[in-house]
């Protein structure tokens, strides 16, 4: 008797050790992914390319005027209210001293600037940009490496005329990256979805029970399972052909990349809003055909839409592999991070931008782990989301 | 002599191997109310699927004899059953109203035969409200779902869908068994209301209720029609001993 309840308790005591354990599991990836990454998460990440530039620039025709600035309270913040900028004495990643601009007035003529280069005609000055250097009429050209201090006192010298101001933005934006993972998003829904749902149709409504539609579902059910590495592969020497064929495109691209993600949700949104469809009460496809309706009537004016709770699911989840998928889309889309996407040529995915800052030299770990959050909590995002529209949905069929 | 909406003669029903209906024959008469009795699994809801071919959605089942709705066979090569649903409607044991507004579910048998005209569409969901008894309870929340109704007002939704697509005769498989005695006797006035306009074929369980509503009362035994009567006459002097066992209640 004893014996049998040690036992028990120790089972007992196992479930909660492997609970723990996997809580801990899964709060360590969190807390890595926040230490590393928190700093590195502002707006600017998803506005700013990837690639740093440089500019060269002249001011616009201003009037003198002395501009009123905000306080800062930090010993490395320079004010040059003559210009209405400042600008912070920075170090950067290699532990070299920069100049850094750290605001600029909204009426200052370094807002917006004369570009230097051929075909750009103007730029703009923000905030985080790097100064090089600033040259002047008849004045020694002022120098960052003299430091922030040096260069705002003589910005602040009345006697100064500017000519040219050489300066960069330091890029580490993921813009491009985002705007690659919308399209992907957009273009494979686009394709998958319709077919999705139409296959779960046949399959549930139309499809004859028998050997042959029994096989094509466990052939689907499979495809669920297979390393997405394999569909790349089918990517690479069915979609990227096709697609240079067809399209404007002489590499991998963003095209073909969407066909391979909708090759590997199509199982998930079938299987998905097959499930739905089976829960349709039969008595709903009865009664429709007792009215007169016929079989198509019936399947998508009664049954279907039943089923727009479990097509809404499905499509959260495959946002949420869309999103998270790496391996076939190095195959299929590349691994060039593009900061200008367009949809003939390769860019990178969310996810395939970590893979291509950890495969640099060095790993970028700050901006992966950034990354990575960004994926994270949408993903967080998707699965609230399906609660939530479970639960809406039961509400208002209530009412 | 009256006149025969629906005439079987000889009907043998199969699903697969088993035969659930041996050699029914069975007039349906017009404006009268026919009751379908005898023990669970005596066939008497198979034979009235038959009448609107819904067996049709059970793969294995074949029908053998003849059915005729209005001089014509309906399962006969070329019949169409779309035509036949249209004119014999029919209402479920369970209340199964779709999952949408009270007037799209009764709206949704004109709309499927292409009906858009809203004006025609709202008489006709009034016309068929007012028949089933159901306007003064719902006439103010059209478009609420049907969901919410009771399932007393729910199944008499489902009566004003199978009103609304004007049918000749309707079918009720046992349509009073999910429902409280307040919403069946609310079920059994329509009925005596709705055989004015329609004929009607009702499965039943109770012996009080197919006393009570029907002139016509089709016994059935073990997939046979063992006694076809008047009410009357089937309940106060059955020519057979079953008969009159089960509607004494002695077995069933």
């Amino acid at each position: 008797m004893r014996k049998t309840r040690l036992s028990d308790r120790l089972l007992q005591i196992s479930t909660i050790l492997s609970t723990l354990v996997s809580i801990i599991g899964l709060g360590l990836i969190f807390q890595f992914v926040f230490a590393r990454g928190l700093s590195l998460l502002s707006i600017d990440l998803f506005t700013s390319n990837y690639y740093g530039h440089n500019y060269i620039a002249e001011l616009k025709p201003y009037e003198e005027m002395t501009y009123s600035m905000p306080n800062f309270d930090d010993e490395d913040v320079f004010v040059i209210e003559r210009f209405g900028i400042a600008l912070r004495q920075g170090i950067d990643l290699a532990g070299n001293g920069v100049v850094e601009v750290e605001y600029v007035h909204p009426d200052s003529p370094f807002n917006t600037m004369i570009s230097a280069e051929v075909g750009v005609d103007t730029v703009d000055m923000d905030a985080n940009n790097i100064i090089d250097r600033i040259s002047y009429v008849d004045h020694p050209t002022s120098l960052s490496r003299r430091g922030a201090e040096v260069m705002a006192s003589e910005l602040n010298d009345p006697e100064r005329v500017i000519n040219q101001v050489f300066f960069a933005d330091l890029g580490g934006g993921i813009r491009g990256s985002l705007i690659t993972t919308l399209w992907l998003i957009f273009m494979t829904l686009l394709m998958a979805l319709p077919m999705g749902v139409l296959t779960a149709v046949y399959f549930n409504e139309f499809a004859p029970v028998n050997m042959l539609t029994k096989t094509m579902r466990t052939f689907i059910e499979t495809l669920t399972g297979v390393p997405s590495i394999i569909y790349g592969l089918l990517g690479i020497s069915v979609f990227v052909p096709l697609t240079v064929a067809l399209t404007p495109a002489v590499n991998t691209n963003l095209i073909a990349g969407s066909m391979t993600l909708a090759v590997i949700i199509l199982p998930i949104i079938i299987r998905t809003t097959e499930e739905s469809l089976r829960v349709v009460p039969q008595d709903h496809r009865a009664a429709s055909l007792a009215l007169g309706a016929n079989k198509t009537q019936t399947t998508f004016k009664v049954v279907l839409p039943q089923a727009t709770q479990g097509i809404l699911t499905s499509t959260f989840l495959a946002i949420g592999r869309i999103i998270g998928e790496s391996a076939a889309l190095i195959f299929v889309l590349g691994a060039i991070v593009r900061d200008r996407v367009s949809i003939f040529e390769q860019s990178t995915s969310l996810a395939v931008h970590i893979w291509s800052m950890m495969t640099d030299e060095p790993a970028n770990i700050a901006l992966s782990s950034t990354i990575a959050l960004l994926i994270l909590a949408v993903v967080l995002i998707l699965n609230v989301s399906i609660k939530l529209s479970v639960y809406l949905f039961e509400k208002r069929g209530k009412q | 002599m009256m006149e025969k909406v629906i005439s079987v003669e000889n009907c043998d029903l199969f699903y697969g191997d088993f035969q659930a209906l041996k050699d029914v024959s069975l007039p349906i008469y017009r404006h009268k109310v026919t009751a379908l009795i005898g023990p669970s699994g005596c066939g008497k809801s198979t034979f009235l699927r038959t009448l609107n071919r819904m067996n049709d959605l059970i793969a294995s089942c074949k029908v053998k004899g003849s059915i005729q709705f209005n001089h014509e066979e309906t399962y006969g090569n070329g019949y169409d059953v779309i035509e036949l649903r249209k004119k014999v409607g029919m209402v479920f044991q369970k209340p199964n109203p779709f999952p949408m507004s009270i007037f799209d579910n009764i709206a949704f048998g004109p709309r499927q035969q292409g009906l858009k005209d809203k004006v025609k569409l709202k008489e006709i969901v009034e016309k068929a409200l007012k028949q089933a008894a159901l306007w003064d309870e719902v006439h103010d929340r059209l478009n609420q779902s049907a969901l919410a109704l009771s399932g007393g007002q729910q199944q008499r939704l489902c009566i004003a869908r199978a009103i609304a697509m004007e049918p000749e005769v309707i079918l009720m498989d046992e349509p009073t068994s999910a429902l409280d005695p307040i919403a069946t006797q609310k079920i059994e006035n329509l009925i005596e209301e709705l055989k004015k306009d329609y004929t009607i074929v009702i499965v039943t369980h109770s012996m009080q209720q197919a006393a009570r509503i029907s002139d016509y009362t089709a016994f059935f035994y073990m997939g046979e029609l063992l006694e076809f009567d008047d009410t009357k006459t089937l309940f106060v002097s059955p020519k057979l001993k079953q008969t009159e066992d089960y509607v004494t209640g002695r077995f069933g």
